[in-house]
């Protein structure tokens, strides 16, 4: 009896051991950990429709919550607005000022009751609700879409608004930035150098609106993605009820002339006195295709020089110098030009030595080869973001009509990671060369020249003045 | 290098399973480890993804007067390494194993986190541990971070339009709290501390009693528990985290205030008023008023001020809630001329109609569809339901369960219930008006 019982215990005992040992084993705290075997990423196609009007119909089916959401994106590419600039976006606000057939404030309550939202813009639509709701909301999206009210008062409401809105970014660093970085780089006339002003804004007509309206919302060229609790088949049949029948003019992309990088690299300078900060832009303008043999590397080469925050500028300008509370860079890819832009909100005082490890982190990108170590890096990173990126459901609808909208191989993404790692570190020294212009940069400053000038003086590079509107200004308001 | 295979499920295997809209709840497992830390546990294979979060119950409301700032330092300072990681290697291996990571400091909490593909949860858990096992605080850490807060300050604050407005109306508001003070500090109080402060504060607040670990996503839970159990279990427990709630006496008489931003060219003028904390069933009420005044095209507001009479290009209204109090704010921006008395008085018009007349019937059942609709939409991320769940533990008491709960709380909220708070609550006797203008403040 007495001699069972002990055996019991020793078990129990032996039990609470190994107990113990699953719960806590010993781990070497000092490596990092290895990593378990990668999953297995599994990319489900959406279902794809294509509706006899021009409309393109993506269906991702996700039954995990009971909402659907809706985007229609009309691909017009880049629009010149010329003497009009300002008037795609204030269409786009027109078209939710209500319809023919129901004004605005009973539009806004029909949609606010279902606790829905939808919403327009001049290149689109959105409409997202929970599945009971959701013809409804797609009902009234596409009512929208197609018979816009347009009435005078809320063109004359709305342009007040604008104007009003212009008023309230006219000192702000950032949105000044933003509109002299494109203007210089791809220059006015460009659509995308191209931005609205109190003038262009006060000339603007509803006429100007319903031409703009009648020439670009149109489902050809369109791209209607469902993502959510629905079926394909629902969703095709509730689409072409509601925009089967929509007719519209058939688009084709404008043709855009290259803009030119500045023959040596510049400084300009826009003086914003109030600013704390400096927004320092380093651009310059890249041919760069998202089906080329180059995107890869490209990607690679922009992530260690500036992607993400511990890539060499954010550790440099940051991390080390303690200029920024951030530092990045970007290199577009797309059918048209786009821009490498390297770029950081400095202190004042930091400015010109900002600038100076701007360029020299710039330069040893072109001049040495980054390491192994970078790279795998680098390549870990891509792997990981594509792997996290499949949580998004509709993340599948991108990248099936990204295929379509840039004409890339239907295995674009299917062998995206098996690109991301065929890079070399002579692909990479390669793609700086071509692509991070070191020798025909602007670097557009936007901030309190007073406090600035001297120091950017010290660089050595010459040295433009621009407005805040992108004109050049002879003499520099803070040069006394 | 990870190895990766495209598996392509055919269509019909999925979509044979149908969930019942309803049934949308999010489940869990919880457990405290010796030491005390609060461990959740979410499972989802949807995606190979995990996220892995740890929130300090510590935020500015923690710190000690001529001593701001602090929580929100430690935000960037407990990225700088530990024993067993080199400065400046944190986001690095982070990033170099595909994951991405950051973290935020409110009044109440900091929320660390960092989401991995699916394999790398066993490097979030180290990463995660040595932060509160054994960060290395030292100088060069302290001096390099001071200069990026700095930065930070300048670019979300001082050079941003309208950046200084809710640092104004806590600054107003709160007299005694430490809800008077903003969460990025004086940069001075940072400056004069010393190392050894610094040291305290960690050793105080970044316990395993203080923290919950909350991972959420494609894991196995058994495993996961045991690794949890070998990372975090060494950790040393520390002494029970003291908090005392500094009690705000009631606003004798209203308040006006004016802030100048030379950052804008129009006018922001608002109304805020002092209520009551997370926890409160109130708090909820106050969020479906602030749908009712400001949310959507239909709102009343929104239609009234900005359709209507085109007098304000913007309105707002909402209920920034936080642990001890929260703080119901409404405001316009005015189109062209119109002045900020009409603003006002549009805005307290409203007010005073929420006060008297029951809202209708047909605006109750769109307050409650929006309701519904917020609520899918909570819980669609891995790291949403993390923090979600984590708050639940931290400011409901405990109550994990919390974002479950949160529809039938709203559901049960009445038309009699939402004109009683609008009657407790925006007082205009017991409010601040704040003209927060465009330009440089005049010398007093």
């Amino acid at each position: 009896m007495m001699k069972n019982t002990m055996k019991k215990l020793i078990m129990i005992a032996a039990g609470a051991i190994l107990m113990q040992y699953a719960q806590a084993q010993t781990i070497d705290r000092s490596k990092e950990p290895a990593p378990g075997p990668a999953p297995v990423l599994s990319i489900k196609d959406p279902v794809i429709y294509k509706l006899p009007n021009g409309i393109t119909l993506l269906v991702v089916e996700d039954h995990r919550l009971p909402k659907v959401t809706a985007t229609y994106n009309i691909d017009a590419g880049p629009v010149t607005e010329g003497e009009k600039a300002g008037v795609l976006s204030l269409m786009g606000d027109m078209l939710n000022e209500g319809t023919k057939t129901m004004p605005k404030a009973d539009f806004d309550e029909a949609v606010d009751k279902l606790g829905a939202s939808v919403s327009l813009n001049w290149s689109g639509g959105y409409a997202s609700a929970l599945t009971r709701y959701f013809n409804s909301a797609f009902k009234l999206m596409g009512q929208a879409l197609k018979d816009p009210a347009f009435t005078q008062e809320s063109f004359d409401k709305l342009k007040s608004q604008e104007l009003t809105g212009l008023k309230s970014q006219a000192k702000n660093a950032k949105a000044i930035s933003a509109r002299v970085n494109n203007a210089l780089t791809y220059g006015k006339t460009h659509p995308d150098g191209e931005f609205e002003t109190e003038e262009s804004i006060q000339k603007l007509t509803l006429q100007d609106v319903k031409d703009f309206y009648a020439r670009y919302i149109t489902p050809s060229r369109g791209y209607l993605t469902i993502t959510g609790d629905i079926k394909p088949a629902e969703a095709k049949a509730l689409v072409t009820e509601v925009l089967g029948p929509w007719t519209g003019p058939k688009l084709s992309l404008e043709k855009i002339a290259d803009s030119p990088n500045p023959g040596k690299t510049e400084i300009d300078l826009v003086d914003v006195p109030n600013a704390v900060q400096s927004e320092i832009h380093v651009v310059n303008l890249v041919n760069l295709r998202m089906g080329d043999a180059d995107y890869f590397p490209a990607l690679i080469a922009n992530y260690i020089l500036g992607g993400g925050a511990q890539s060499r500028l954010f550790m440099d300008l940051r991390e080390k110098h303690g200029f920024t509370y951030g530092a990045y860079s970007s290199l577009g890819a797309a059918r048209l030009q786009s821009l490498f832009d390297a770029n950081a909100s400095v202190r004042n005082a930091k400015t010109d030595s900002a600038v100076t490890q701007f360029l020299a982190e710039i330069n040893r990108m072109r001049t040495e080869k980054v390491t192994d170590e970078e790279l795998a890096n680098a390549n870990a990173l891509y792997a990981g973001s594509f792997a996290r990126g499949l949580e998004d459901p509709a993340r599948t609808a991108t990248f099936a009509s990204n295929i379509l909208i840039n004409n890339l191989p239907a295995d674009f993404y299917k062998t995206y990671l098996q690109k991301v790692n065929a890079v070399t570190v002579d692909d990479v020294l390669r793609i700086a060369q071509k692509y991070m212009d070191y020798d025909h940069l602007r670097i557009i400053i936007v901030g309190s020249q007073a406090q600035i000038l001297p120091g950017l003086q010290k660089i050595g590079l010459p040295i433009n003045f621009f407005d805040k509107y992108a004109n050049p200004v002879t003499t520099p308001a803070a040069g006394k | 290098m990870q190895t990766v295979k495209n598996v392509f499920f055919a269509l019909t295997a999925v979509a044979g399973i149908s969930f019942s809209a309803q049934a949308q709840k999010v489940e869990f497992t919880e457990y405290d480890l010796p030491n005390g830390l609060h461990v959740i546990l979410h499972t989802d294979h949807h995606a190979p993804v995990v996220a892995v979060s740890v929130m300090y119950h510590v935020g500015s409301k923690n710190e000690v007067p001529g001593r701001t700032g602090f929580a929100h330092f430690f935000e960037h300072l407990l990225f700088e390494g530990s024993e067993n990681i080199k400065r400046g290697e944190f986001m690095k291996i982070v990033s170099a194993n595909g994951g991405s990571n950051n973290a935020n400091t409110t009044q109440d909490r900091t929320f660390y986190f960092e989401v991995f593909p699916s394999n790398y949860l066993e490097t979030g858990l180290w990463l995660e541990s040595e932060r509160m096992m054994h960060p290395v605080i030292n100088e060069i850490g302290v001096q390099r971070q001071d200069e990026v807060v700095k930065e930070e300050k300048r670019q979300s604050f001082d050079n941003r339009p309208y950046g200084n407005f809710i640092n104004t109306v806590e600054k107003d508001l709160f007299t005694v709290h430490p809800y008077h003070n903003s969460v990025i500090g004086e940069m001075k109080d940072i400056d004069a501390a010393k190392l050894e402060e610094f040291k305290a504060f960690f050793k105080q607040y970044y316990v395993p009693n203080n923290a919950v670990l909350t991972i959420a996503g494609d894991i196995d839970a058994a495993k996961t528990k045991a690794l949890i159990a070998s990372y975090f279990g060494p950790i040393p427990g520390g002494p029970p985290v003291v908090y005392h709630k500094v009690e705000e006496p009631p606003m004798a008489k209203p308040i006006v205030d004016t802030f100048y931003d030379a950052n804008t060219q129009i006018p922001l003028v608002a109304v805020a008023y002092r209520t009551s904390g997370h926890d409160s069933r109130d708090a909820r009420i106050m969020q479906m008023i602030s749908n009712l005044l400001s949310s959507g095209g239909s709102s009343r507001l929104y239609k009234k001020m900005v359709d209507d009479k085109k007098e304000a290009l913007q309105v707002l209204a909402f209920n920034s809630t936080l642990e001890d109090y929260g703080m119901y704010i409404i405001g316009a921006l005015p189109n062209g001329g119109t002045s900020n008395e009409t603003l006002l008085k549009d805005i307290d018009e409203e007010v005073v109609k929420l006060q008297t007349d029951l809202i209708s019937p047909e605006d109750y059942e769109k307050l409650e569809n929006q309701m519904e609709n917020n609520y899918v939409n909570a819980n669609s991320r891995q790291l949403g339901i993390a923090e979600n769940l984590a708050n639940g533990y931290t400011f409901y008491h405990k109550d994990t369960n919390e974002l479950n709960e949160e529809l039938a709380i709203y559901k049960s909220i009445t038309r009699e219930d939402i004109r009683d708070a609008a009657r407790k609550y925006l007082d205009a006797n017991k409010r601040l008006t704040l003209y927060y203008l465009p330009g440089k403040a005049k010398a007093k």
